[in-house]
């Protein structure tokens, strides 16, 4: 009778939190980088707006935004592929030197074909900060980022 | 005539004025932390460092947003950024430095380098001086590089508990590779 107690209340339960605890590390373990598309925006900004805010307070901005899931409204100013076939999504004014720079999530590349230089889209991406550059103009960066259609 | 030459000669000027500095802001840095004896890959790469290069002078920079660094385990981001590299309170790596032998290349016409970069690296906060070798290929106007560099993360103030010092090095190898176009303002 004892020592079905033991079983009982002693081992059983701790082999419950066991399982439970490798469970938890294995998927923490293995835990992937979520799809920017299932995510929900915490802010929805035109990239004009975003710019002139990280401009103005870089340090206020970065503690608003940073690894913040962000909506930019914006121009297509222009559209980069890098060697390795990256795209980089730039909206902004053409007359300013300030731009969003939106790295595009390589699952997502196929449909950056839809966008044309010129035209008005909203890209969803994370920011990842403000790189100021006098010479180049100076960058919201915004990474894994998809475009909103 | 006279007003011909003046016109001449300032597109001279200005075309020789082109040329002299190259830039890109997707240049690709990879940081690659993997110990000998760990089964994984410990990898981060960012895709949206800048860099500038001036031919002339031979100065060049880099710069990257900690927050831009992507890993294939998200675990392995937050780690990077919250205990190592604390990319709240130091957002941002930075190298500035020189080509030191710029003068052996020919920017004009295609063809492939090996040059000498000395400079500091700045990361954590802390500044060291650090010099290694780099391949430019001149191509179409552009210019390709690509350079390899081996930091003791002790130099930086970054430390590995000793929980993960068989996944992670104690030296990261940071490999940097980038399209350089002309910069016309």
């Amino acid at each position: 009778m004892k020592r079905k107690n033991i079983l009982r209340y002693i081992v059983l339960p701790l082999l419950v939190i066991g399982a439970a605890a490798a469970i938890y590390i294995y998927k923490e373990y293995n835990r992937k980088q979520k799809d920017t598309a299932s995510l929900k925006p915490a802010y929805s900004v035109t990239a004009s707006s975003l710019v002139s805010e990280f401009e103005a307070n870089e340090k206020a901005s970065n503690t608003k935004y940073l690894d913040k899931v962000i909506r930019v409204d914006g121009m297509v100013k222009q559209l980069e592929k890098d060697d390795k076939g990256f795209y980089t999504i730039i909206l902004g004014d053409t007359a300013s030197m300030l731009s969003v720079r939106c790295s595009i999530d390589s699952i997502h590349t196929s449909e950056v074909a839809a966008v044309k230089q010129g035209s008005v889209i909203a890209v969803k991406g994370i920011c990842s900060g403000f790189n100021a550059d006098e010479m180049l103009g100076s960058d919201v960066i915004l990474v894994r980022s998809v475009v909103e259609f | 005539m006279k007003n011909f030459f003046v016109a001449a000669i300032t597109v001279l000027v200005a075309m020789t004025g082109f040329g002299q500095k190259y830039f890109t802001k997707g240049a690709q840095i990879n940081f690659d932390a993997t110990s000998p004896s760990s089964p994984e890959k410990i990898e981060g790469i960012n895709r949206t460092a800048t860099c500038v290069v001036d031919t002339k002078t031979g100065n060049m920079q880099f710069a990257a947003l900690m927050k831009g660094f992507g890993f294939e385990r998200a675990l392995m981001e937050e780690h990077f950024n919250e205990n190592y590299v604390e990319s709240d309170k130091y957002p941002k790596a930075e190298f500035k430095g020189e080509i030191k032998n710029s003068d052996k290349v020919d920017f004009t016409k295609d063809g492939t380098y090996t040059v000498k970069i000395k400079g500091k690296l700045t990361m954590h906060g802390e500044s060291k001086d650090v010099e290694t070798d780099a391949k430019l290929t001149m191509q179409n106007g552009k210019i390709k590089a690509t350079a390899e560099l081996s930091v003791l993360l002790s130099d930086y103030k970054i430390s590995i508990p000793g929980l993960v010092a068989d996944k992670v090095s104690k030296t990261a190898k940071i490999t940097v590779s980038c399209l350089l176009e002309p910069f016309k303002s």
